[in-house]
């Protein structure tokens, strides 16, 4: 059998725009077994590469984009683009994934990571052709939507180039710009302001070599199974191959006009429930590899438009949270948002603030001038989000992102502002799900985030897809998160970190059945550590897998304490009028008990957060440590620098 | 007689076939070595299948100059590389563009993986089958008639079919939800 290009792990490519150069260097095996791939690549070339607190749209910011270790092979769902900076949101550790075919497509050409530093003088691109890589100018793109810019790139080189860019939102630097890929698939965090800074419109990939795994048909043999067991599962094919996130709608209580109200199944309005959004469905769509197709693909009669992925996500945060039912038009807002590439959660919550803030005074008629904050006005949301893609007039506070947004008008504005570490995520009570969930968002290296260790899926969601595996994972060790929450959300993050780092999706099914491979087979990291023996030839232990995850984590949080983090930026935001009651209080008590926990059990020092040097060595990082210990860093409060 | 027989509508694109298809003849994951190729119409993601018809009539067995291609039992017209010189007038021949060459001017096809296709094995949304030819005429009646509904062809704007599998899925759900306040581990 011809085997063209035996290969599995991919080169490195390091691009600098200031001085237009592009060395390629090779992934050490080292490093593959210490970081995996994915978020674990970028998460410590950025702690190697920045030293501490800088402007995110400085030069000096890096942008680091990887395929996950297994991406582009037959592991079902394994095919996403993780994207990593220092945010422009946040100014901590701002990363993400994108889904479509750019990682495959990367992958194929031969490269494992992407890391773009410095900053072009003109608008520029990069193409890459297998070993051909060339920065090519931009000009021409620069303005473009994503769409347009997609097109722009398919006429120039061909139908099976795959793309990863900027809309107009990067351009103008919105701190919640997104890397979108393929038109329709975004990454969020802040990422495409950091790509417009740089003036960076996109990069464009063809890759035509095969993958090779070392040991290739005991990798196939597990890939298969993983295949038929996504197949075969009624949950899959009857569920989230039908209505993919939107199941959410009906399952996870999206929010109504600014978090006030947790809808229930039965209070989800007309309009917003999935059989509603299915009326514009003309076909579902997936990432490369995946057998889910999560995505519905949208079509809307009155602009003649077609979009894809209305998620959970984007039809709570530009609708519910804003009061608006009218499904179609958050479709439009939804296309719209990834046209000039901005996240749906930030630009949607950060408007809902705005209007929360507008009613309670705090906002001036003056400072609202000539726009509408009327709560379901959807017409004015509309404008609002061109605004804010543009920074014309007031979207240029809203182009902030909610934290940034709410400090321009003061302490009032911030009680409002439910953020951690910069990043919104709404308000929850700590004793839903004994604590975990409002710990998971505390904890999280990226800020509040869902997805960062979702533990409790392996109840719930779990739970309702198969049971069995369930039982199975508690039975291999996995802690119970009704006796042990801290335990089990260490297992949560730790599932997710792998996820991430092996380019697997963990989004549409909120379950370990997916982010884990082979975990209703072999609980609970063993599968994994199979698959990466047969893939990489190197000897994996489950062991290995789970010091792996915790060597990432550890990396981001130390990447974190550089800029300025400290323990009391793991605490949990209340709406002011709930944080004043004694429940609240006692609710807050129990969560920094529970965060001291944590601290413990992750080897940090339970004072000020910082990853002890004993922890790290034993990981065998022990560089990580002597670029934090003893050291002092100023305190975070949110990112440096100023957008003009 | 069993046909490979695809069905456009209900692919969505997710190119495992091609993974799995180039695996099985070549050990490796490379699309470019896949004997299926999914095509993906951009601005509206919907995908089809270009890969080997199997034809009655085949032109690539007709124009071969050196009588290197034929039909084995299962009705795959299989390639002899003993003999194959290649010249590559199969793939110029083929109306379908099925036949690829893109290593060393070796044109490759679909053999049906001698009656098991691989690509049959993995694709999650029934999208090509392998089925007795009478069976796999029905099948595509069914598809064809829900494609209709489904506002595919006409440009219906809204379309009653997403609408109903929706409702199905959630109903569904909550029969589950019901039934898992129950479950315990
Ligand atoms: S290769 Fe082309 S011409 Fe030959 S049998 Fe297949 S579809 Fe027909
Ligand atoms: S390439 Fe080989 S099989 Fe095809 S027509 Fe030429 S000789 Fe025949
Ligand atoms: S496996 Fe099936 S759904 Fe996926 S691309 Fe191939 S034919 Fe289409």
């Amino acid at each position: 059998m011809s085997t063209p290009s035996g290969r599995n792990i991919g080169n490195i490519l390091v691009i600098d725009l200031t001085r237009e150069k592009i060395v390629k260097r090779e992934a050490s095996p080292e490093t593959v077994k210490q970081y995996l791939g994915g978020r674990g690549f970028n998460s410590k070339a950025l702690f190697d590469m920045i030293p501490g607190r800088i402007d995110p749209l400085s030069p000096e910011n890096v942008l680091a984009l990887a395929s996950g270790t297994l991406a582009g092979t037959a592991l079902p769902m394994t095919s996403r683009l993780h994207i990593s900076t220092l945010s422009p949101l946040s100014g901590i550790l701002g990363d993400g994934n994108a889904g479509g075919e750019f990682s495959a497509m990367l992958k194929f050409a031969g490269y494992e990571q992407i890391i773009v530093t410095g900053r072009a003088e003109k608008p520029k691109y990069v193409f890459i052709e297998d070993d051909e890589v060339e920065i090519r100018d931009a000009e021409e793109l620069w303005g473009l939507t994503t769409g347009e810019t997609v097109d722009w790139l398919r006429d120039e080189h061909g139908d099976e180039v795959s793309v990863a860019g900027i809309g107009p939102a990067g351009e103008n630097l919105v701190r919640f710009a997104t890397t979108m890929v393929d038109k329709y698939h975004s990454g969020a965090r802040g990422s495409g302001a950091v790509w417009g800074s740089k003036n960076l419109k996109a990069i464009a990939v063809i890759g035509t070599k095969g993958i090779e795994p070392a040991d290739p048909e005991r990798f196939y043999k597990m890939a298969k199974e993983d295949i038929d067991y996504f197949n075969r599962n009624d949950f899959v094919r009857r569920i989230y191959s039908v209505i993919g996130t939107h199941y959410g709608l009906i399952q996870w209580y999206p929010s109504w006009k600014y978090f006030q109200v947790p809808l229930s199944a039965e209070e989800l309005p007309i309009g917003l429930r999935p059989q509603d959004l299915a009326e514009y469905e003309v076909g579902r769509t997936q990432c490369f590899s995946c057998p889910l197709a999560c995505k519905d693909v949208y079509y809307l009669p009155s602009t003649g438009e077609y979009g894809t992925a209305s998620e959970f996500e984007s039809i709570y945060a530009l609708g519910s949270n804003n009061c608006i039912t009218d499904t179609e038009e958050i479709l439009r807002m939804e296309h719209m948002a990834d046209e000039y590439g901005m996240d749906v959660m930030t630009l949607g919550d950060t408007i809902a603030l705005a209007r929360l803030l507008h009613e309670r005074g705090i906002l001036s008629d003056e400072d609202v001038k000539g726009v509408s904050l009327e709560w379901g006005d959807a017409e004015g949301q509309i404008q609002l989000i061109e605004m804010t893609a543009y920074r014309k007039g007031f979207g240029n506070k809203l182009a902030e992102g909610y934290r940034n947004f709410a400090k321009l008008y003061g302490e009032e504005a911030l009680a409002y502002c439910y953020d951690v570490k910069g990043v919104n995520r709404g308000w929850y009570e700590v004793n839903f799900i004994k604590g975990i969930f409002t710990l998971s968002h505390a904890t999280s290296t990226r800020g509040a985030d869902h997805l960062r260790g979702r533990s409790w899926a392996y109840w719930e969601n779990d739970k309702l897809m198969d049971i069995e595996v369930v039982r199975g994972m508690l039975e291999a060790g996995l802690p119970d998160y009704r006796k042990d929450p801290v335990g089990a959300l260490i297992y949560g993050e730790r599932a997710c970190t792998l996820a991430d780092s092996l380019g697997r999706c963990k989004g549409s099914i909120n379950s370990w059945l997916q982010a884990v491979p082979l975990v209703w087979k072999y609980p609970v990291f063993k599968g994994t550590a199979m698959l990466l023996t047969a893939f990489t030839g190197m000897e994996f232990t489950e062991k290995d897998v789970i010091d792996a995850t915790d060597r990432i984590y550890l990396t981001e949080m130390a990447f974190n304490v550089k800029q300025g983090i400290k323990k009391k930026h793991y605490d949990v935001k209340f709406p002011p009028e709930f944080a004043a009651t004694e429940r609240a209080k006692a609710q807050v008590r129990r969560h920094w008990e529970l965060v001291d926990e944590y601290l413990e059990r992750r080897g940090c020092d339970v004072e000020t957060a910082y990853p002890k040097r004993e922890t790290l060595e034993g990981l065998d990082i022990g560089y990580v440590a002597d670029q934090i210990e003893g050291k002092e860093f100023p305190e975070w409060d949110g990112p440096v620098g100023e957008v003009a | 007689m069993f046909v490979l027989a695809v069905i456009y509508e209900n692919c969505t694109g997710c190119h495992l076939c091609e993974l799995a298809c180039s695996f099985k003849h070549h050990g490796v994951f490379d699309l470019s070595l896949s004997r299926i190729t999914i095509l993906t119409k951009p601005e509206v993601q919907t995908s089809v299948q270009v890969y080997c018809l199997q034809c009655r009539d085949a032109a690539c067995e007709r124009v071969c100059p050196m009588d290197a291609i034929s039909r084995d039992r299962n009705g795959a017209y299989i390639i002899n590389y003993d003999r194959c010189i290649g010249c590559r007038e199969c793939a110029y021949a083929c109306p379908f563009g099925a036949i690829s060459f893109e290593v060393e001017a070796r044109p490759i096809k679909c053999d049906l993986c001698g009656g098991e296709p691989e690509c049959v094995a993995v694709c999650p949304h029934d999208a090509i089958v392998y089925m007795e030819e009478k069976k796999a005429a029905r099948e595509l009646k069914k598809a064809k008639a829900a494609g209709v509904a489904y506002g595919l062809y006409g440009g219906k704007e809204t379309s009653e079919h997403p609408r109903k599998k929706a409702e199905e899925a959630v109903e569904y759900l909550m029969k589950l939800v019901e039934k898992s306040g129950e479950l315990d581990v």
